[in-house]
């Protein structure tokens, strides 16, 4: 489904992804960890060209991402995305902000967007909150929001950037429960976390990245147990014993 | 004295007037082309291209950095002797236009690059196109930052179109001119031009801080 072929990206001399390969299945469910700085974001969003990289291939559901030609918006239609600051549009409310891309990409009419955007909020459990604006939601909301907008794209594949790292600690039950019904659902998902809880329960693998490169990849049991790098070692203890 | 005066000004309120509905014309028509290029030049200012940026950014320097005055005379004296003749009247609104488009274009370019990037990033992974990003996501949030600075330049609009009157449109100043040849009350007469542009200005001052309370109260209820 995503296949990073020997990618490579610079912010002028920083090398913020050196030599990156790695293939994701359908179904899969990855979770990218690693100290700050590390290149994890940068990873995810290459993927749908929010960052263009500058070596390499990088195929996403057959459509080649590093090729300057190639016209995104139909892939990006297909990806979705969610931040870790939200991104929901202030001046729209929850049912606009999910059912604006179907309309104006998709070209759904009003009812059938709205009547999926409904369904996609319920999903999320704000099902009472359809007419409220984002200011008028709690942080948790806001982001289950962003989730439903991107669920509203039936899309093939959902990225995720640190989507509890902006939340206050009670509200980040809820968000991961969304995320987790998702994942069990057969939702093909790469999440850039700090949650190694959701990591160990849902992940099919985790990627642990240091300055720019891939350093292990292995299915989370194995990597909390017992990674096999130093800076493996190092990142997990450090993580783990506050 | 005052009172033959006052009576004479009173009989020359027909002069003013048309002195008001020239000085409307000349504003009102700069100020509709001044916002559709000054919008358009400021999408563009806050846009990709580069080149355009650049050229953009120039203009504006250029424009803002020589008097008001010295544009209407290059545009009614200088643009002749290349050829374009233009009455007094299209050279007035034209000058004016650019001197409000070259202000609007940086209204709006800075209301533009004031909505966070993250917006259009999460547009775009919508696949939502670059036009309907500034359509639907970028401009109605710039709007909330745009409106009450440019209703405050129409008003400055307003009240720089006197400086047409030096090429002889018959603007609300150049009948003040006129009058006092005939009435050598000055005080009288320009404190009546001064009342005139007032009345014209008023509703937009109040139009201003109308919307400039509003959107503070939107904003803080976002």
């Amino acid at each position: 489904m995503i296949s990073f072929k020997n990618v490579n990206k610079w912010y002028g001399d920083l090398h913020v992804l050196n030599n990156i390969n790695l293939e994701v299945d359908a179904g899969e469910v990855v979770v990218v960890c690693g100290p700050s700085g590390s290149g994890k974001s940068t990873l995810i969003r290459c993927i749908n060209r929010l960052e263009p990289i500058q070596k390499g291939e990088l195929v996403v559901d057959g459509m080649a991402v590093h090729d300057k030609k190639v016209n995104m918006t139909k892939i990006r239609a297909d990806i979705g995305f969610v931040f870790q600051s939200f991104n929901l549009y202030p001046h729209m409310t929850a049912l606009q902000n999910v059912t604006i891309a179907p309309i104006k990409v998709r070209k759904l009419n009003k009812k059938k967007a709205e009547e999926l955007g409904r369904e996609k909020l319920t999903r999320v459990g704000l099902k009472d909150r359809i007419n409220s604006y984002p200011a008028q939601l709690s942080g948790g909301q806001q982001q289950r929001v962003a989730i439903a907008r991107g669920l509203c794209m039936e899309p093939k594949i959902m990225l995720f950037d640190e989507p509890t790292s902006a939340l206050d600690p009670e509200m980040i039950g809820e968000v991961l429960d969304v995320m987790r019904s998702l994942a069990k659902g057969g939702m093909t998902m790469m999440v850039v976390t700090h949650e190694m809880g959701f990591a160990r329960e849902v992940a099919s693998r985790v990627v642990f990245m240091d300055e720019g490169q891939i350093v292990e990849v292995a299915p989370p049991l194995e990597f909390f147990k017992n990674p096999q790098t130093e800076r493996g070692k190092n990142f997990l203890s450090s993580i783990l014993s506050h | 004295m005052w009172g033959f005066y006052f009576d004479e000004l009173i009989r020359s309120l027909p002069f003013f007037l048309k002195g008001v509905w020239m000085t409307v014309a000349v504003s009102g028509l700069s100020l509709v082309a001044g916002s559709i290029i000054g919008f358009i030049c400021g999408i563009l200012r806050a846009g990709k291209s580069k080149i355009l940026r650049v050229i953009i950014g120039a203009w504006v320097d250029v424009v803002r950095g020589t008097p008001f005055l010295v544009q209407v005379f290059i545009v009614f004296f200088i643009l002749p002797s290349a050829g374009i003749e233009l009455k007094a009247f299209p050279a007035a609104v034209i000058a004016l236009s650019n001197l409000t488009a070259s202000f609007i274009c940086e209204i709006v370019a800075s209301g533009i690059l004031s909505v966070p990037k993250g917006q259009r990033e999460a547009a775009t992974s919508s696949g939502l196109s670059s036009y309907q990003q500034l359509r639907y996501i970028v401009m109605p949030q710039a709007m909330r930052a745009i409106m009450p600075p440019l209703v405050g330049q129409y008003v400055l609009l307003i009240k720089d179109s006197s400086v047409v009157s030096a090429i002889g449109v018959v603007d609300i100043t150049r009948v003040g001119w006129l009058t006092v040849q005939r009435i050598p009350e000055g005080i009288m007469v320009f404190g009546l031009v001064g009342i005139l542009y007032f009345c014209v200005c008023y509703p937009l001052i109040n139009l201003s801080s109308y919307l400039e309370k509003r959107m503070t109260v939107m904003t803080v209820k976002l």
